[in-house]
C-alpha cells in the first residue's frame, strides 16, 4: 500500500506539472495571439500616404504632340499592344492612337477604364473617341503618375504593393522556390520540419522547412535569435497568425516586408521597393526573369547580391526558374527565354523611394501645415499634386546638361588659372503663373538624389532681382513716376543711421548720367535704383516686397532694395507670380486634394487669389520687365525663345559672381533658376551668362504662351520720344507707344513733334494754364 | 465725335492752311479712334470648348445637388484648361460668395475683371459682386463704390 501511495502522489504530481505546463502555454498563446493581432495590424494599417502627379486632361485641341502622348504612356507604365480589355495598353499607328485606361479613383469620384481612341495633327489632339462606338468623348482624365510615398518608420524604406500590384511570377515563384505547401499548410508545415530536422542530423542539412509564414514571423517581430525556444514562439506565432488572417493577406504582407537587400545605410524591404532598387521598374511591370531573381535572393540578399555577386544571383535565378518550371508554373518557353536572359540589374542603383524628391519634400511640408507627421505615415491618405511630369523632365533635363557644359567651359578656363570648378550646382522651379500651382521643382544637379533641396531651403541674396520690388513701389505713384521719369545715376553715397556710408556701383562701373525709369531697369543700373529707392523709402519698398508675397524678414536697410536679402528660389518664385498674374498673388502650392485611402475627399486646396498690387502698376512694371528682356540684361533670351513671346524677365548676379539668378514669366508659367555653388565660392557666370540659358532652353520646350498682360482700363498709351521721354508725333522718328497710368503721360511735346495740329495744341495748351 | 467729312474750300490759295489743320485734326481722329480699337487684352472667349461646356454643366449639376465644394472644384478643372475665360473666374467668385469666402470671391471677381476686355456685362456683373461680397463684410463705402462702377457699365 505504501508503494501505490508514492506512485498517486507522483501522478498527482505530474499531473499537476502537466496542467500548470499547459495553462502556461495557453498563457503564453495568449500572450503571443495578442502581440501577433497588435504588431501584424498596425503594420498592416500603417499604410503611407501615396502621392499623385496631376493627370493628364485629353480633349479635341488639346495641345499635344503624338511623341509627347506617348510618353506620357510609357511614364505611366503603359504597354505597347492591346490585349483584349486590359489597361494600360495602348498601340500608335502613326498619329493615331488606341488605348485602355485603368479605372482610377479621382477627388471628384472613380472614372471607369476608359477606351479611347485619339488622332493628333499640328500638334493637337484632333479628335477623342469612344474606341467602343466612335462616340466623342468631351474630356477624359488619364490616371496619373505615382510619384510616391511618405512612409512609417525612419531608416525603412517601402514601396507598399497591394496583391493586384504584384506580378502572378512573384507569388508563383515565392511558393515554388520558398514553400510548396503555402496554400494548404495551417502556419508550419510539420512534414517539412520532420524532413529538415533529417537532414540536419544526417548532414545533409539543405533544406529550410520554413513556410514563408515562419519566414514572415521572423522577419517582422523578431530580433535575429536562433535557440529552440526562439523556433517555437515563431512556430507559434506562425500559426497564430494563419489563424487570424488569410493566406492572400499574410502574403501580401510577406512581399511587402521581406529583407531584399542593402542599400549603404538603407534596408531594402519588400519586393516593391526591390523592383525599384534593382531594375528601376515598378514591381508590376518586372519581367519572369526579373521577378526569379528577387526571390531567388529571399534566400540570402547579401550573398545573391546581384552587384557584388552576378554569378551567384544568376545562377540562384535559374534554380528560382527551375523550380517554378518543374512545378508547371511556368511553360518550357518562358522557361528557356528566362534562363538565357540576362541579369538586368540597373547599374547605378536608385536613391530614396522616388523619382521627385524635391518635390515630394515641398508636398510634405505642405501637408505638415495641416497634418500630423503620424496621421500622413499611417492613414494611407492619397494625395493628388500639381507637378506636372513633362515640365519636371525638361526642367531637370535642362539643368543638369547646362551645368555640365558650364562647368566644363570654366574648367578649361579654370585650368589654366588653377581654380578648382567643379560641383556647379543648380535649382529651378516652374509654376503656373495664374494660379500659382509648382509644375515643376528641381532641387539640385542631380535631381534623383534626396539630399539638399536647392529650391525650397537654399538662401541666397537675390541681387537686382529684388529691383522689381523698387520699381514697382515707384510705378504705384503715378503722379511722380511713369516709365519714362528721369533717373539720376549720377555717383551717391548713403548714409544711413548707424551704418557705414554705402556708395553702390553699377555693373559696368560706370554712371550713365540721367536716364528713364524703364531703361535704369532693363539695364539694371544700381546707383540710380539706390537713388530712387532712397526717393521712395526703403521701409516703403520692403513693404511692396511682403506683398509681393516674401514672408520672410527684410533687413530694413538701403542693400536689402539692391538685393542684400537672402531669399530661395521659392520666394522668389512667388514674387514672379505676382508680377506675371499683374498683382494677383496665388501662393504657389503643390497639392490639389488629399483623400482617405477609401477614397472620401478630405481637403481640397483651393484657388486662391488675392489683389495686392493695383493693375496699373503692375502692368507697367511687366511693360518695363518686357524690355529687359527686349533689350536689357536679358536680351540673349532672344537665342532661345522664338519671337513674338515677349516674356518679362530679371537677371540677377551677386558679388564675386557667387549667384547666378534669372526670374521671368510668360503668359502663361513663371518660373526661376538659380546657379552657384553650396559653398558659396565666387563663381564666373552672371545671370544673363549662367541661369539665362537655362530659364531660356526650358521654356522654349515647354510650349509657352506669349506674354499680352490685359492693359487695365485706368492705362492708356500715349506716343514717346524716348530721348526727350516727351509726347511724340507722325514727325518725331522713333517714337514708341508706352504705357502710363491715365493723366500721368506728359503733358509736353517733344522738339521733334513739328506738325501744325501738334503746335496748336500745345498753343492751346500754353493758354489753358 | 470729329466728323471724318471735310469741305474743301472753293480758293485755292486759302486752303493750305485750312487743309493742314482738316487733315492734322482728321489724323488725331484717326488715332484716337484706332486706340480704342485697340484691344485692352484678349478678347473674352465664348465658351464653345465642348470640354469646358462638359465641366461647367457638371458644376451647375454639383451646385443643384448643394455639393458647392465639388463645384469649385470642377471649375478650377475648367479654369486649368481656359485659364483666360472671365467666365469660369466669376463663376468661381459666385461660389465662394456662396461660401461665405467674401475677401475671396471680390479677389476672384477682380481676376475675372482683368479678362474681361470690353464685355461690359461681364464688368457690370463683377463689380455687382464684388459690392455684394463688400456688403457682406461690413464694407458698406466700398460696397457702394462698387455698385456705382457696376452702374457705369449698365448705361
Amino acid at each position: 500500500m505504501k508503494f501505490s501511495f508514492h506512485i498517486r502522489i507522483w501522478v498527482r504530481l505530474l499531473l499537476a506539472a502537466l496542467v500548470a505546463g499547459l495553462l502556461g502555454l495557453a498563457v503564453f498563446t495568449f500572450y503571443l495571439d495578442a502581440r501577433v493581432r497588435d504588431e501584424f495590424e498596425g503594420r498592416r494599417f500603417a499604410l503611407p500616404a501615396r502621392v499623385y502627379a496631376r493627370p493628364l486632361e485629353l480633349f479635341a485641341g488639346a495641345q499635344l504632340s503624338p511623341d509627347e502622348f506617348t510618353r506620357e504612356l510609357q511614364r505611366l507604365g503603359y504597354k505597347e499592344e492591346l490585349q483584349g480589355n486590359d489597361p494600360r495598353r495602348f498601340q500608335r499607328f502613326g498619329d493615331e492612337f488606341d488605348l485602355i485606361t485603368p479605372p482610377f479613383l479621382f477627388w471628384d469620384g472613380p472614372q471607369d477604364s476608359q477606351f479611347l481612341h485619339l488622332s493628333f495633327k499640328d500638334g493637337r489632339d484632333a479628335t477623342l473617341v469612344d474606341s467602343r462606338d466612335n462616340s466623342p468623348v468631351s474630356l477624359v482624365r488619364l490616371d496619373p503618375e505615382y510619384i510616391g510615398g511618405i512612409y512609417p518608420g525612419h531608416n525603412e524604406d517601402r514601396v507598399l504593393v497591394t496583391q493586384a500590384e504584384v506580378p502572378a511570377f512573384v507569388v508563383q515563384g515565392l511558393v515554388a522556390v520558398e514553400d510548396r505547401k503555402f496554400y494548404s499548410h495551417f502556419g508550419i508545415d510539420p512534414r517539412g520540419i520532420a524532413r529538415a530536422f533529417l537532414s540536419t542530423v544526417t548532414g545533409s542539412g539543405v533544406q529550410g522547412g520554413s513556410t514563408l509564414t515562419q519566414q514572415l514571423v521572423k522577419n517582422f517581430f523578431l530580433t535575429p535569435e536562433r535557440t529552440i525556444k526562439r523556433k517555437v514562439t515563431e512556430a507559434l506565432m506562425a500559426v497564430l497568425l494563419e489563424r487570424r488572417y488569410s493566406k492572400n493577406d499574410i502574403l501580401e504582407t510577406y512581399i511587402n516586408e521581406i529583407y531584399l537587400g542593402q542599400d549603404q545605410n538603407r534596408a531594402i524591404h519588400g519586393f516593391g521597393l526591390a523592383a525599384q532598387f534593382y531594375f528601376d521598374k515598378r514591381l508590376i511591370d518586372l519581367s519572369l526573369p526579373e521577378a526569379a531573381l528577387l526571390v531567388g535572393m529571399v534566400k540570402g540578399p547579401s550573398y545573391y547580391d546581384p552587384h557584388r555577386h552576378p554569378d551567384r544571383a544568376l545562377a540562384r535565378r535559374n534554380v528560382a526558374l527551375a523550380a517554378m518550371h518543374q512545378q508547371n508554373y511556368i511553360t518550357d518557353e518562358q522557361y528557356f527565354k528566362a534562363f538565357m536572359a540576362p541579369l538586368g540589374v540597373v547599374g547605378k542603383p536608385e536613391m530614396g523611394t522616388t523619382r521627385y524628391p524635391a518635390f515630394l519634400d515641398l508636398v510634405r511640408r505642405q501637408l505638415l501645415s495641416y497634418y500630423r507627421e503620424e496621421d500622413l505615415r499611417s492613414e494611407g491618405l492619397r494625395i493628388y499634386t500639381t507637378l506636372d511630369p513633362p515640365a519636371q523632365a525638361a526642367a531637370e533635363s535642362v539643368l543638369s546638361a547646362r551645368l555640365a557644359g558650364l562647368e566644363e567651359g570654366s574648367r578649361q578656363a579654370g585650368a589654366e588659372v588653377g581654380v578648382e570648378t567643379g560641383g556647379l550646382e543648380g535649382a529651378v522651379i516652374v509654376a503656373d503663373v495664374q494660379s500659382g500651382e509648382v509644375q515643376a521643382l528641381v532641387g539640385g544637379r542631380d535631381p534623383r538624389y534626396p539630399g539638399f533641396n536647392r529650391a525650397v531651403d537654399l538662401t541666397r541674396p537675390v541681387g537686382s532681382l529684388m529691383k522689381p520690388a523698387v520699381y514697382l513701389t515707384a510705378l504705384a505713384r503715378p503722379a511722380e513716376y511713369t516709365l519714362v521719369s528721369w533717373l539720376d545715376d549720377e555717383p551717391l553715397i548713403w548714409n544711413e543711421h548707424g551704418r557705414p556710408p554705402w556708395e553702390p556701383r553699377n555693373y559696368d562701373r560706370i554712371n550713365h548720367g540721367q536716364v528713364p525709369l524703364r531703361t535704369a531697369l532693363a539695364n539694371s543700373y544700381n546707383v540710380a535704383t539706390a537713388r530712387l529707392g532712397s526717393e521712395l523709402g526703403v521701409r516703403n519698398v520692403l513693404d511692396f516686397a511682403h506683398r509681393l508675397g516674401i514672408n520672410r524678414e527684410l533687413p530694413p536697410f538701403a542693400s536689402s532694395l539692391l538685393g542684400a536679402v537672402d531669399l530661395s528660389p521659392l520666394d522668389v518664385a512667388q514674387m514672379y507670380q505676382v508680377l506675371g498674374s499683374g498683382g494677383f498673388r496665388a501662393p504657389l502650392r503643390a497639392i490639389r486634394e488629399v483623400l482617405t485611402a477609401d477614397g472620401k475627399p478630405l481637403q481640397h486646396y483651393a484657388l486662391s487669389v488675392e489683389q495686392v498690387v493695383d493693375p496699373g502698376p503692375a502692368y507697367l512694371l511687366t511693360a518695363a520687365l518686357q524690355g529687359v528682356v527686349r533689350e536689357g540684361t536679358g536680351r540673349d533670351l532672344a537665342k532661345y525663345l522664338p519671337p513674338g513671346l515677349n516674356p518679362a524677365g530679371k537677371t540677377g548676379t551677386t558679388d564675386d559672381f557667387r549667384d547666378s539668378w534669372f526670374a521671368g514669366y510668360t503668359g502663361d508659367r513663371v518660373a526661376v533658376v538659380w546657379v552657384g555653388y553650396d559653398d558659396n565660392r565666387p563663381g564666373s557666370f552672371t545671370g544673363a551668362s549662367g541661369a539665362l540659358p537655362i530659364w531660356g532652353e526650358l521654356m522654349a520646350r515647354l510650349h509657352p504662351e506669349p506674354l499680352a498682360l490685359p492693359r487695365p482700363e485706368n492705362v492708356e498709351l500715349v506716343s514717346i520720344d524716348p530721348p526727350s521721354g516727351l509726347r511724340a508725333d507722325h514727325a518725331c522718328v522713333g517714337a514708341e507707344e508706352i504705357p502710363f497710368v491715365r493723366g500721368s503721360a506728359p503733358e509736353d511735346f517733344a522738339p521733334c513733334a513739328r506738325s501744325t495740329g501738334t503746335i496748336i495744341k500745345s498753343w492751346l495748351h500754353r493758354l489753358a494754364d | 465725335m470729329i466728323p471724318l467729312k471735310t469741305e474743301f474750300p472753293d480758293n485755292n490759295t486759302q486752303m493750305w492752311p485750312g487743309m493742314i489743320l482738316r487733315y492734322s485734326i482728321l489724323l488725331i481722329a484717326v488715332t484716337l479712334l484706332s486706340a480704342c480699337a485697340v484691344e485692352r487684352g484678349p478678347a473674352p472667349p465664348t465658351v464653345g470648348n465642348p470640354a469646358v461646356q462638359a465641366l461647367v454643366n457638371t458644376a451647375n449639376a454639383e451646385v443643384e445637388q448643394g455639393r458647392i465644394p465639388a463645384a469649385i472644384a470642377t471649375l478650377e478643372r475648367a479654369q486649368r484648361i481656359e485659364p483666360r475665360n472671365p467666365v469660369l473666374w466669376h463663376e468661381l467668385a459666385r461660389l465662394h460668395l456662396r461660401q461665405g469666402n467674401y475677401q475671396q470671391a471680390e479677389s476672384l471677381a477682380a481676376r475675372a475683371n482683368s479678362w474681361a476686355g470690353d464685355d461690359k456685362a461681364m464688368l457690370a456683373a463683377n463689380w455687382r459682386l464684388i459690392g455684394e461680397a463688400r456688403a457682406s463684410r461690413g464694407d458698406q463705402a466700398g460696397a457702394l463704390a462698387a455698385l456705382e462702377r457696376a452702374g457705369e457699365f449698365e448705361k
